[in-house]
């Protein structure tokens, strides 16, 4: 049982400019989930584990993983919370705290995606289809069929186009160095399973 | 001719080509000309902010700059929805977002200059509706849509957040049905013109996006619609390509087409129905093909 903290919505709230806290479990942003029944927790379970500082809960769900980033929850949020920006926040949270599970496929592709147009200056569609394939033995077989047909319809270039590679790669540096900061002041009591500190 | 500058953004360049070329070819007929930003790179779209939030905003603010400094433009086409809620989130968080201030800073020092976010950002609706008018649009058609029934898919990032994307009505939008009206075709009523095609999501989950997409184009069925309108270009792709699947799984399917709306335009401009790309899409067009 994780003790009841405030740190979990504290580092939330400040990497995802909200306040988690107003969250008072009206359920409107369940409601209008698309995905909300594809996953373990709702959209207000997550919020209510953030609230009691439950990382195990909230970082680990695998709804946080199919989160389409919709924006219906923040649009629709009377508390004017900004939900989709709290599941971001949680998936952040979820790779420095090591607690991706096994079955969050999306964690994959944007890491992909990121690496892929880290590398171009801009993303690759065919390359980030490839490289997902050959990170995740499931999905292997998916798509095969469709892929062929958009690439007979020219729908999939194989040569990626390029971008401003130099200043994407000078720009992904001093925004990581800027990150890494606020990451390490924000980061130190997250949970605090034996003393419950928060 | 007026220049605009013009932001295709990497599914413009790739899945989605026949998105930005009809868009540029039916701008051209209202004398508006599309200035692509130099160098551009990616938008960072979903991946960067569930990642690092300084360098999601870094990324269109980068372009912003170079529009506003270097090409000297206050207004920019950004026909893909993904791409434009990027634009638009960072002038948000730059301007009137809860730590502006810091924003502003720390993302002028990632990009390492001034970045003057008084920009227009003119999303594909938006370039029918406000930049060239609905009155100028109709004057321009040729061969009006009669008959045609055609259901507006917004998607999620055309309107929401509305405080980010200042649409006048997230929940049930209608400028995208306002240009098919002046285009002389019939916008169906329906009940999925806001929900979401399931995005990138395509990628890893797809038996949850089938069912999502089953539903989006069920319904537009149900509602009479012969065609769907999308100005997205994941959104297009997912309802297109992923009805290929569900055809798979259920020979009882029927498909219903999914045009980008620029590709209406063109076809009721009376462009050539070659230079559309109708042979780039998976489910075929027979109406307008």
């Amino acid at each position: 049982m994780t003790a009841i903290t405030a740190t979990l919505a504290k580092r939330v709230n400040e990497g995802a400019e909200t306040n988690a806290f107003k969250c008072y479990q009206c359920k409107r942003c369940s409601i209008g989930c698309p995905v909300a029944s594809y996953g373990d927790l709702h959209p207000a379970q997550v919020m209510r584990a953030v609230q009691l500082g439950d990382i195990d809960a909230a970082a680990a769900s695998k709804f946080i993983w199919l989160c389409t980033g919709c924006e219906t929850c923040t649009t629709r949020c009377p508390q004017g919370i900004d939900i989709a920006a709290v599941m971001d926040e949680l998936r952040k949270i979820a790779r420095e705290e090591k607690m991706v599970t096994k079955d969050a496929g999306l964690a994959s592709v944007l890491k992909l995606n990121l690496d892929s147009m880290k590398r171009w200056g801009r993303m690759s569609e065919i390359e980030l289809v490839a490289l997902d394939k050959l990170s995740r033995p499931s999905s292997m077989m998916a798509d095969v069929g469709l892929g062929l047909q958009m690439f007979r319809r020219g729908k999939l270039p194989i040569i990626p186009g390029r971008g401003d590679r130099k200043k994407i790669k000078d720009m992904w540096a001093r925004a990581e160095a800027i990150e890494n900061e606020r990451r390490a002041a924000r980061r130190v009591p997250v949970v605090d399973k034996e003393r419950g500190e928060g | 001719m007026t220049q605009l500058a013009y932001y295709p953004g990497c599914s413009l360049h790739g899945s989605s080509k026949e998105m930005g070329d009809t868009a540029k070819a039916t701008a051209a007929v209202f004398g508006y000309e599309f200035a692509e930003v130099p160098d551009w790179n990616c938008c960072g779209n979903t991946a960067a902010h569930s990642i690092n939030r300084l360098f999601a905003d870094a990324l269109p603010a980068n372009e912003i700059a170079k529009i506003r400094s270097d090409m000297g433009l206050d207004r920019v086409v950004v026909p893909c929805a993904a791409c434009f809620s990027r634009f638009m989130t960072t002038i948000y968080e730059m301007t009137e977002g809860e730590q502006n201030e810091q924003t502003r800073a720390d993302v002028e020092k990632v990009v390492g200059r001034a970045v003057d976010t008084d920009l227009k950002v003119l999303n594909l609706v938006d370039l029918y509706h406000d930049q060239i008018g609905l009155d100028e649009l109709k004057a321009k058609v040729t061969r009006p849509l009669e008959g045609l029934k055609v259901a507006a898919y917004y998607g999620c990032l055309l309107t929401r957040p509305p405080k980010v994307t200042l649409a006048e009505d997230p929940e049930y939008p209608t400028h995208m049905d306002e240009v098919l009206r002046a285009l002389g075709a019939e916008p169906v009523e329906w009940d999925y013109k806001t929900d979401c095609c399931g995005a990138s999501l395509a990628l890893c989950e797809q038996p949850m996006v089938r069912d999502l997409i089953r539903k989006i184009v069920g319904n537009a069925r149900e509602r009479g619609a012969d065609v769907i309108s999308a100005a997205c270009p994941l959104c297009q792709v997912n309802l297109d390509t992923r009805q290929f699947d569900i055809k798979n799984e259920d020979a009882s399917w029927q498909q219903v087409p999914v045009a980008f709306l620029s590709q209406l335009v063109g076809t009721a401009l009376g462009l050539p129905a070659s230079e559309m790309g109708w042979k780039r899409h998976v489910v075929d067009v027979p109406a307008l093909a």
